[in-house]
């Protein structure tokens, strides 16, 4: 199938569309979502569990290296 | 064919089509008239992939060693109930997986992205990238070994392990749309059973076995950096973050729907059932070699050993089944690097597309695992220390992957009715202290131990 010819579908392409549903189309998967409102308690919650996670990573990538020598 | 009549009632799309839409719209119409005349098992057979390839995909090369590791060092106790665990951990979490992908039709990193703000996408997609490099890697190192044990040599293992790899990876990517994609792998992840007839062969001790299934003992002893680096590394064989990105992505790629969610359910739980046997199986063959001080059980070590300790068939099938496993997880983990880096810069991302139309996917596809192909070429690369920490360093930073799948799954302007229950969220909330638990106690003993304050 080549590139114009998606673009300007016959009657029983558009048919076999209707198989998907709507947001389930290439052009309504690529509208973007409205954000997401997060309270400021939550945020801070994520920030401090990403904080700790990067600290945690480091610290086992430090052993890693360390036990490479 | 003729669409379903609520849907003809419709007018139909105005908007430009793509053949991504028409080559969903194929599947979906023979999803539709499977469940229009009521055939159970072909809808079945239509509906499963996803869950089963996530699940057998992490079933990879480093969990099975990991596993068979585990087995030789403890023999059969406290490691085989909790493996059990963990998969039952994984299926609450990729159930939600596959929930928001059916309610929403977007990948893990679009919904972060979009929902959360870039700051967040993109350091979940800088996570994903990094443990997903890694564990390429340490997929090559598997494969490299079952290599050696036929080569005899571990010479020529590498370039052979490399080739191996990166053809099958490309060839996959030949197919040309996400259904032949997908039962390609699964045709492959099938074969992750190898390690059950490894187990038996072994003659395990099934008093043991339903000893330690019952009860979770013996406790195993030793020192506790070993202990946390087994807790963590086990609870990484089977919970990672690549498994959120594949399961979402793909089950957005494959076109589930609310309507496939039970459907959905059977395959996630199948793929954790068929896992969990088989992940019991490693260990089980591995605790073959349980007493054998003589023996060096790790890496491409282990067919030999066990070929030395029980037969040569166990040893070519544990070695069949490492090149199975790291080959699986290769297609799989290169395809949710590939899905999550086209989602966070907006370009196409889906096997449904052609090469010429999504070509940084399959460029990132093919490429990520080609740089994973070169590192097991250097000599003396530290190959067996990266293959041992790849899943710590998953543990370690899957808390946050998770937390925004939970906030994912509670958002009631995305997913409806169909958010989590109270009961789900707390079984998720359990899942996330238990992992954020193992990954900081691991790295906070090792840490202390390797500077010496401990």
């Amino acid at each position: 199938m080549d590139a114009q010819k998606t673009q300007t579908p016959n009657h029983d392409e558009e048919e076999l569309v209707l198989f998907l549903e709507p947001d389930q189309l290439v052009a309504d998967r690529r509208r973007p979502l409205p954000r997401a409102k997060l309270s400021p308690r939550l945020t801070a919650f994520l920030l401090f569990a990403r904080i700790a996670v990067t600290v945690f990573a480091g610290l086992a990538i430090y052993t890693f290296a360390a036990q490479l020598h | 064919m003729k669409p379903p009549a609520e849907a003809a009632a419709l007018p139909l799309p105005s908007r430009p089509l793509t053949e991504e839409d028409l080559r969903r719209s194929e599947d979906r119409a023979r999803v539709w008239l499977a469940r229009l005349n009521g055939r159970r098992l072909m809808l079945l057979w239509l509906l499963v992939g996803p869950g089963v390839l996530v699940m057998l995909g992490e079933n990879d090369g480093p969990s099975m060693l990991s596993y068979a590791a585990t087995g030789a060092q403890y023999g059969v106790d406290f490691f085989l109930p909790f493996i059990l665990v963990t998969f039952a951990m994984a299926y609450l979490c990729q159930e939600m997986v596959m929930r928001v992908a059916a309610v929403t039709h977007r990948g893990y990193g679009q919904l972060v992205l979009e929902r959360f703000g870039p700051f967040w996408g993109w350091v979940a997609a800088g996570d994903l990238l990094l443990t997903n490099t890694v564990t390429l890697i340490a997929e090559f190192v598997a494969v490299r070994a079952g290599v050696a044990y036929f080569l005899g040599s571990s010479h020529f293992a590498g370039p052979v392990a490399a080739a191996i790899g990166v053809g099958l990876v490309a060839a996959a990517l030949g197919l040309g749309r996400y259904w032949r994609w997908e039962r390609f792998v699964l045709g492959l992840a099938v074969l992750n059973g190898l390690f059950v007839p490894a187990a038996l062969l072994s003659h395990p001790h099934w008093h043991a076995v339903a000893k330690a299934v019952v009860t979770f003992s013996p406790f195993p002893g030793g020192s506790l950096q070993t202990l946390l680096l087994l807790l963590a590394s086990t609870i990484g064989a089977t919970v990672t973050p690549w498994m959120v990105f594949f399961q979402q992505s793909a089950a957005a790629d494959k076109g589930l729907t609310p309507k496939d969610i039970r459907h959905g359910r059977y395959d996630t739980l199948g793929g954790a059932f068929l896992a969990a046997i088989f992940g019991c199986a490693a260990l089980l063959a591995g605790a073959a070699l349980h007493g054998h001080g003589g023996e060096n059980p790790t890496g491409a070590g282990f067919p030999l050993a066990l070929a030395r300790v029980v037969g040569r068939p166990v040893g070519t099938l544990f070695a069949l089944g490492l090149i199975e496993a790291g080959v699986v997880a290769l297609l799989t983990i290169s395809a949710s690097t590939a899905y999550a880096f086209g989602e966070c810069v907006g370009a196409a991302n889906s096997f449904n597309n052609s090469p010429r139309r999504a070509l940084l996917f399959y460029a990132v596809n093919v490429s990520v695992t080609m740089l994973a192909a070169v590192v097991i070429l250097i000599p003396g690369a530290p190959l067996l220390s990266i293959a041992l920490n790849a899943n710590v360093l998953a543990t370690v930073l899957l808390p946050v992957t998770l937390m925004f799948l939970i906030l994912l799954a509670n958002d009631r302007e995305l997913m409806g009715s169909y958010v989590n229950s109270r009961l789900r969220n707390l079984a998720a909330g359990l899942i996330v202290g238990l992992v954020s638990l193992a990954g900081a106690a691991y790295a906070i003993e090792s840490f202390l131990e390797t500077v010496h304050v401990v």
